[in-house]
C-alpha cells in the first residue's frame, strides 16, 4: 500500500482549509464518505492484512477527529462573527438600583462605636428627658452651677431636663453595675443655644466612661488619641489641657492636630495648628459616692466629644444646619 | 481676661518669651484665645520715630481755620512744619511727635502730607492715636521736664503684649494679673515679687468709718476708707494705657484706681462720693420690697427682696458687687470719697445679675467666689495709689468682718498622684509644686494647707493631685490603654438589630434623615422654649419626614425616599415619658412602595409581616393598614402633593419577633410540588385571608402561598374578584406525591369555600 500518508495529509489539508459548512461537507463526504478511496480500501479488507486494516482505520480516526475540530472552530468562527456587529456604547449608564445614603451622623457613630466596641466597651444610652438629680447633682454639679440655668437648659418640670449631655446615662448604668465598667454612651442632647453654623439647640454627644481598678489620666490620653486616630487618621497627634467640669478632677481638654493644614496653621483651627475636640477628666470621687463605688478601690476615667463637630471637622462641613435639612442632594455626598 | 505683658513682668521674673508663656499657660491653666498688641508696633526701629517735641511756634493755618501750623523742635538741627488739628496747646508746650514713616497702631503708615496746602512732616499725636485711652478731643501735653528729641518711648507706654484668655469658672484668682504671675512663676520656676500695695500714712487723729454689715452671709467683710480733698482729674498715661490694654475704659483717676486694682489683684473695689451718702454711712443689707436704684449705666432699677445692696442711711446706693449708683458717683467735683474693699458671697450676686441681666466686671468676679482676705491688700494698693494720683488725705478706715473661712487642709498621698495620673512624678517635685502655688505642705508632707484664693476649689487630695499634674505638665502624661481584665465588647442584639433595618433600607433606596426632636405640640412640653416651633417632644416621625420631602420637593430632587431612626416621647404617667425607638419613612410612589419596603425590612429580619386594614387622620382613607408594631399606607394627599407611602414602626416591638438563632429545615431533599389555585370571592374579602386560611388548612406541608394575580372583570361578576395563588407543596421528610398535594390542594378549597364562599375558578 503506501497511499495513506498522503491521503492523510491531503485530506486534512482540504478539511481545515475549508471555509464554510457546505466545503467542510463535501471534503467529508470526499475522504471519508462511502465512496472514499479510504473505505473502499476498508470495504476490500479480505485483500488486506490485519496490520494494514488497522493502519486503514487508524487513519479513518484520525480523519474522523479534524472534521469535529474544523466543524466546532467553524461555528465558533460564526458566532464571534455575529457577536462582533452586537457592540454596545459602554459608557451608557447601567440600568438603575436605587440605594440611599445613612447620614452622615450615622456613619460616625458607627466608626465611634465599631473602636470602642474594638476596645472592649459596651454601648450604653439612658433618657432624653432626664432628672435634675442624674444630669446634674449625681454629676456634681453644684446648685448654683450656671449650667443649671433656664437660660442654658430646657426644663421640662422643676426637676425634670432635657438632658444636657449623655453623662446621665453613665450614672445610671453604674447603678446598675458593678465595676469594671467600659462604656459609651452616644445620644441626642439639648441645650439651649440660638442656631447658628456651629450650634443647634439639638446636637448628637458620644460620651465615653471607664471605671476599673487601676484607672489612669495616662489611659484616658492613650484612649483619645487612638480614638482620634481612628476617626481622623494614623498620623494625628492628641494633647490635653488644663479645664473644669465639675463631675471630673483633673478636667482637660483634648486637641487632635490639625489635619487640614498639617499644623501649618488655617482658619479651621485658628491658626494654632490644633482642633478643639472634646472634654474629659479622671472621674470625681464624689460621683462614685453618689453611685456607691469606693474611690480607694477604683478609678475612672470619662470623656465626651460632639458628633457634629467631628463631620464638620473631617468633611469640612461649613454650617451644621445643613444635617438637619435632610436635602437628598447633601445626603448623597455621603 | 487680656493680660497686658508689661505688667504681667512686673510681678513675676522669667526669661520666657511671650509665646513661651502663652503656651505654657493654654496646656496648664486657662484656654488661650490669642496675643494681640496694644499701640505702636515695635519692629524696624520703628519706636525711634516716635518723639518728644517741643511745640516753638503755633496759628492759625493760612487756609483751614480749624488747624493749627506749628512749627515743632524734634531735637534735629531744623524744627519741622507740622498741622495738627487740636487746640488745647499753644507754642512752648511738649508734645508726642511721630514722623514720617513711622507705623502706627492698626498699620498705617505715616506719610508726609500736604494738608490745605501746606506741608506736614509728621504728626502731634493724640492718646488715641497711640492706643492709650479714648481721647481724641486734644494732643497729650507732656510734662516740660522732657527734652525735645527725647524717645517717645522712654516717656509714654507705646506698646504692650497683650494675652488674651479665657480663664475657669472655678479660677477666680486668675481674673488678676497677680493670679497670672503667680501660675507662670510656678510653670517656670520664675520669682513671684510680692504683691504690690504699701500703706501710706493716715492722718494723725483717724476719723470714724461707719461701716454696718446686716447680712454676714452676703457680704462676709466689708472695708470701708475714707480720704479728703481728692483732685479728680484724669489718670496718667501708664494707668490709662494699661486699662485699654486690659480692655477697660478710663474715666478719672478715682475711678481707675478702682479698676486698676481689680485688674492687678483681683477683687472689685467701689468708690463713693463721701458727701452724697447720708449720714456718711455704709449699710450691707436686702433690698426693701419696692425699692429702686438709678445705676452708673443710667437704668432705673426696680430691686428684688433678694438683691443685696449697699445702701447709706436712707436708701440703696449701689447695687452690691455689680454696678454703683448714679446719686453717689464720683464726679469731677467730688473731694471727699469713700473706697469700698468688700467681699461678697457668689451665689447671691450670680443670681442678682443674672435676673436683671447685668453682667459687670465686678460680677464676674464675684460670682466665681473671690478670697475674702483679699480685700485689704486691694484696699492698701487703692489707698496708695488714690493718694499718689489725688493728692487726697487718707483719713480713716472701718473693717467689718463676718465669719471668714478657715483654709482648707487636705492629705496628699505623694503615690496616689502617681497611681490616679499614670505618671511617676518624685515627692520633692510634688511638694514644690505646690509650695510655689502658695499651698503650705506640712513636715513630711501628709497634710497640705491650701492658699486662701484657691479655697473654694482645691479642698481634697484629688484636687491637689490636679494642681501637682497640671503644673509638673500634662504633656509629660504618657499615652496607654487600660488592662483591661474582665471584659468584653459587642453590640447588642437591638444595636446590631438597628444596622440591619438602616442597612435594609439604605439598600431599598431611601435615605436617612435626622429630623428635630423638638417640635410645636406634644406630651411632653418644655417650661423654656427658644420659640413656639420647637416647645416640645415629638410623639411622631412623621411631621418631620413630612417636612424634608416637602423640602426636597421644594429643591427639585427626584426620586424622594427617607427614613428616620430616632425616639418619640409618650405621656406614661411615671415621672419621666416613655421614650420609644421608631422607624418612620416617606416614599414617592404610594402604598404598595411602602409596603414593598417593609416585606424587604420584615424579610431580612425573617419576621411574618402581618397587617389590618384601618384608619388614620393622616393617611388616605382607603390607604391604610396596621401592623401590631405601628402603621403603614399612603400619605393623605392633604398632606403633601403627590402620592406618598409611609410607614412608622415601634423596633423594639419588630425586634421582639426576632428569632436570635433560626434553626434549620430540610427544603433541599425532597422535591416540591407548584401548583396554581384561583378562586373567586367577594369583594370584601382580604387576599391575607385567603392565604392564613390556605395556610390553617394544609398545614406545615404548604411551604409557601403566593398571591399573583387579583382580577375583576365581567367573567368572575359584580363585586367579586378572583384571586390566583402559587402554592408550593413540600414535606421535608418525605417526596410528595401528586396524590398527597391533590389531598391537600382539596382541603385549601374546602377550607375557602366554607369560610368565604369562595368558588374554584376554572
Amino acid at each position: 500500500m503506501g497511499w495513506e500518508t498522503d491521503y492523510l495529509s491531503e485530506a486534512r489539508e482540504a478539511i481545515v482549509g475549508a471555509r464554510s459548512e457546505t466545503a467542510l461537507e463535501q471534503a467529508r463526504v470526499k475522504y471519508l464518505g462511502r465512496r472514499s478511496r479510504l473505505n473502499e480500501a476498508l470495504r476490500g479488507a479480505k485483500d488486506i492484512s490485519v496490520e494494514e486494516r488497522a493502519e486503514l482505520n487508524r487513519t479513518k480516526t484520525q480523519l474522523e477527529g479534524v472534521v469535529a475540530t474544523a466543524r466546532e472552530e467553524l461555528r465558533r468562527a460564526t458566532i464571534e462573527q455575529a457577536l462582533t456587529k452586537e457592540q454596545v456604547d459602554v459608557t451608557l449608564p447601567g440600568l438603575a438600583l436605587e440605594r440611599g445614603h445613612l447620614h452622615l451622623i450615622t456613619q460616625i457613630r458607627r466608626e465611634v462605636e465599631d473602636v470602642f466596641v474594638g476596645l472592649g466597651y459596651e454601648i450604653f444610652d439612658g433618657p432624653e428627658v432626664e432628672t435634675t438629680y442624674y444630669n446634674f447633682t449625681a454629676l456634681n454639679t453644684p446648685e448654683w452651677h450656671p449650667s443649671r440655668s433656664h437660660g442654658d437648659t430646657f426644663y421640662v418640670a422643676d426637676d425634670l431636663v432635657l438632658r444636657t449631655h449623655t453623662s446621665p446615662g453613665q450614672v445610671r448604668y453604674m447603678e446598675s453595675h458593678e465595676p469594671p465598667v467600659y462604656m459609651i454612651s452616644l445620644g441626642r442632647v439639648y441645650r439651649r443655644d440660638t442656631p447658628d453654623p456651629t450650634r443647634y439647640p439639638i446636637f448628637h454627644q458620644v460620651e465615653g466612661l471607664a471605671v476599673d481598678k487601676g484607672i489612669t489620666l495616662a489611659d484616658l490620653k492613650g484612649t483619645l488619641m487612638y480614638l482620634s486616630r481612628a476617626l481622623f487618621g494614623p498620623d494625628r497627634k492628641v494633647r490635653i489641657r488644663t479645664s473644669y467640669f465639675p463631675f471630673t478632677e483633673p478636667s482637660i481638654e483634648f486637641d487632635v492636630s490639625c489635619f487640614r493644614c498639617g499644623q501649618e496653621g488655617c482658619p479651621s483651627c485658628r491658626y494654632s495648628g490644633w482642633l478643639e475636640m472634646g472634654g474629659a477628666g479622671v472621674v470625681d470621687p464624689n460621683v462614685f459616692g453618689y453611685v456607691g463605688y469606693d474611690p480607694e478601690e477604683v478609678s475612672g476615667f470619662a470623656f465626651g466629644l460632639g458628633l457634629e463637630r467631628i463631620a464638620m471637622l473631617r468633611h469640612g462641613l461649613p454650617d451644621l444646619r445643613e444635617l438637619w435639612e435632610n436635602d437628598l442632594r447633601l445626603l448623597r455626598q455621603f | 481676661m487680656k493680660i497686658p505683658v508689661s505688667w504681667l513682668r512686673e510681678y513675676v521674673d522669667v526669661a520666657a518669651t511671650t509665646a513661651e508663656i502663652a503656651e505654657r499657660l493654654s496646656i496648664a491653666t486657662f484656654e488661650l484665645e490669642r496675643i494681640s498688641y496694644r499701640g505702636v508696633p515695635d519692629e524696624d526701629g520703628n519706636l525711634g520715630l516716635f518723639r518728644v517735641a517741643q511745640v516753638l511756634e503755633a496759628g492759625k493755618h493760612p487756609n483751614a481755620d480749624r488747624l493749627q501750623l506749628c512749627t515743632v523742635d524734634v531735637g534735629e538741627p531744623e524744627p519741622r512744619q507740622i498741622v495738627c488739628g487740636a487746640w488745647n496747646f499753644g507754642a512752648g508746650a511738649t508734645v508726642a511727635v511721630a514722623l514720617p514713616g513711622a507705623v502706627l497702631p492698626g498699620g498705617q503708615t505715616l506719610g508726609r502730607a500736604k494738608l490745605r496746602g501746606t506741608v506736614s512732616d509728621g504728626m502731634i499725636l493724640s492718646e488715641r492715636e497711640l492706643e492709650i485711652g479714648p481721647d481724641h478731643a486734644g494732643i497729650i501735653v507732656l510734662p516740660r521736664q522732657w527734652e525735645p528729641g527725647t524717645p517717645l518711648a522712654d516717656v509714654l507706654p507705646l506698646g504692650d503684649e497683650v494675652i488674651e484668655a479665657e480663664t475657669g469658672f472655678n479660677r477666680p484668682d486668675l481674673l488678676s494679673i497677680y493670679g497670672i504671675a503667680r501660675e507662670v512663676a510656678a510653670l517656670f520656676n520664675g520669682e513671684l515679687r510680692p504683691m504690690p500695695g504699701r500703706e501710706p500714712d493716715r492722718a494723725a487723729a483717724p476719723e470714724p468709718v461707719d461701716i454696718r454689715i446686716e447680712d454676714t452671709i452676703g457680704c462676709p467683710r466689708y472695708i470701708g476708707r475714707v480720704f479728703r480733698d481728692a483732685r479728680i482729674g484724669p489718670s496718667p498715661e501708664w494707668i490709662k494705657a494699661r486699662l485699654t490694654a486690659a480692655g477697660m475704659r478710663p474715666i478719672s483717676n478715682a475711678v481707675d484706681v478702682t479698676n486698676y486694682v481689680m485688674l492687678a489683684l483681683g477683687n472689685p473695689l467701689h468708690v463713693f462720693d463721701h458727701r452724697t451718702l447720708a449720714e456718711g454711712r455704709i449699710v450691707v443689707r436686702r433690698a426693701a420690697p419696692g425699692e429702686e436704684l438709678r445705676t452708673l449705666d443710667g437704668e432705673h432699677r426696680r430691686l428684688d427682696p433678694a438683691d443685696l445692696v449697699i445702701a447709706d442711711a436712707e436708701r440703696a446706693v449701689a447695687l452690691a458687687g455689680i454696678m454703683g449708683g448714679e446719686e453717689t458717683e464720683v464726679g469731677d467735683a467730688s473731694a471727699d470719697l469713700l473706697l469700698e474693699a468688700a467681699n461678697f458671697e457668689p451665689v447671691g450676686i450670680m443670681r442678682s445679675s443674672e435676673r436683671l441681666g447685668l453682667r459687670t466686671e465686678g460680677s464676674n468676679r464675684w460670682e466665681k467666689g473671690v478670697d475674702p482676705y483679699l480685700a485689704e491688700h486691694a484696699a492698701i494698693y487703692a489707698t496708695e495709689l488714690l493718694v499718689d494720683l489725688t493728692k487726697a488725705q487718707y483719713v480713716g478706715e472701718s473693717d467689718v468682718q463676718g465669719d471668714l473661712p478657715v483654709r482648707p487642709v487636705t492629705r496628699l498621698r505623694a503615690e496616689r498622684t502617681d497611681a490616679l495620673c499614670g505618671i511617676e512624678i518624685p515627692v520633692t517635685e510634688q511638694h514644690r509644686i505646690l509650695e510655689r502655688l502658695g499651698f503650705a505642705v506640712e513636715e513630711g508632707g501628709a497634710l497640705v494647707t491650701v492658699p486662701t484664693w484657691r479655697a473654694r476649689d482645691v479642698t481634697r487630695e484629688v484636687d491637689a493631685v490636679e494642681e501637682v499634674v497640671r503644673i509638673h505638665g500634662l504633656e509629660h502624661v504618657p499615652f496607654t490603654l487600660p488592662l483591661r481584665r474582665d471584659m468584653f465588647g459587642r453590640l447588642s442584639v437591638e444595636q446590631r438589630l438597628r444596622r440591619v433595618c438602616e442597612e435594609v433600607l439604605v439598600g431599598a433606596g431611601l435615605s436617612e434623615a435626622y429630623t428635630p426632636s423638638l417640635v410645636a405640640d406634644g406630651a411632653v412640653r418644655v417650661e423654656n422654649p427658644m420659640n413656639v416651633t420647637m416647645a416640645a417632644l415629638r410623639t411622631t416621625l412623621l411631621d418631620g419626614l413630612v417636612e424634608s420631602a416637602q423640602r426636597n420637593l421644594n429643591a427639585g430632587n427626584e426620586r424622594i425616599a427617607l427614613f428616620e431612626i430616632a425616639r418619640v416621647y409618650l405621656a406614661s404617667g411615671a415621672q419621666l415619658p416613655e421614650e420609644r425607638l421608631r422607624l418612620g419613612g416617606i416614599v414617592e410612589g404610594g402604598f404598595e412602595r411602602a409596603k414593598g419596603v417593609l416585606e424587604a425590612l420584615y424579610d431580612t429580619l425573617r419576621v411574618e409581616l402581618r397587617v389590618e386594614r384601618t384608619q388614620e387622620p393622616f393617611l388616605h382613607p382607603g390607604k391604610a393598614a396596621r401592623t401590631n408594631a405601628g402603621w403603614l399606607g399612603e400619605l393623605h394627599p392633604a398632606r403633601l402633593e403627590g402620592t406618598w407611602g409611609v410607614f412608622e414602626l415601634d423596633l423594639p416591638t419588630v425586634f421582639a419577633a426576632v428569632r436570635p438563632v433560626p434553626l434549620y429545615e430540610d427544603v433541599i431533599t425532597y422535591p416540591p410540588v407548584r401548583q396554581d389555585l384561583a378562586v373567586v370571592v367577594a369583594e370584601d374579602v382580604p387576599a391575607g385571608a385567603l392565604v392564613d386560611a390556605a395556610r390553617e388548612a394544609a398545614g406545615p406541608d404548604l411551604r409557601e402561598a403566593r398571591i399573583f394575580d387579583v382580577y375583576r372583570g365581567a367573567q368572575v361578576g359584580k363585586r367579586k374578584k378572583s384571586v390566583a395563588i402559587a402554592l408550593t407543596f413540600q414535606s421535608s421528610e418525605r417526596t410528595m406525591s401528586d396524590e398527597d398535594a391533590a389531598a391537600l390542594r382539596g382541603r385549601i378549597v374546602q377550607a375557602l369555600a366554607d369560610s368565604f364562599g369562595a368558588e374554584l375558578r376554572t
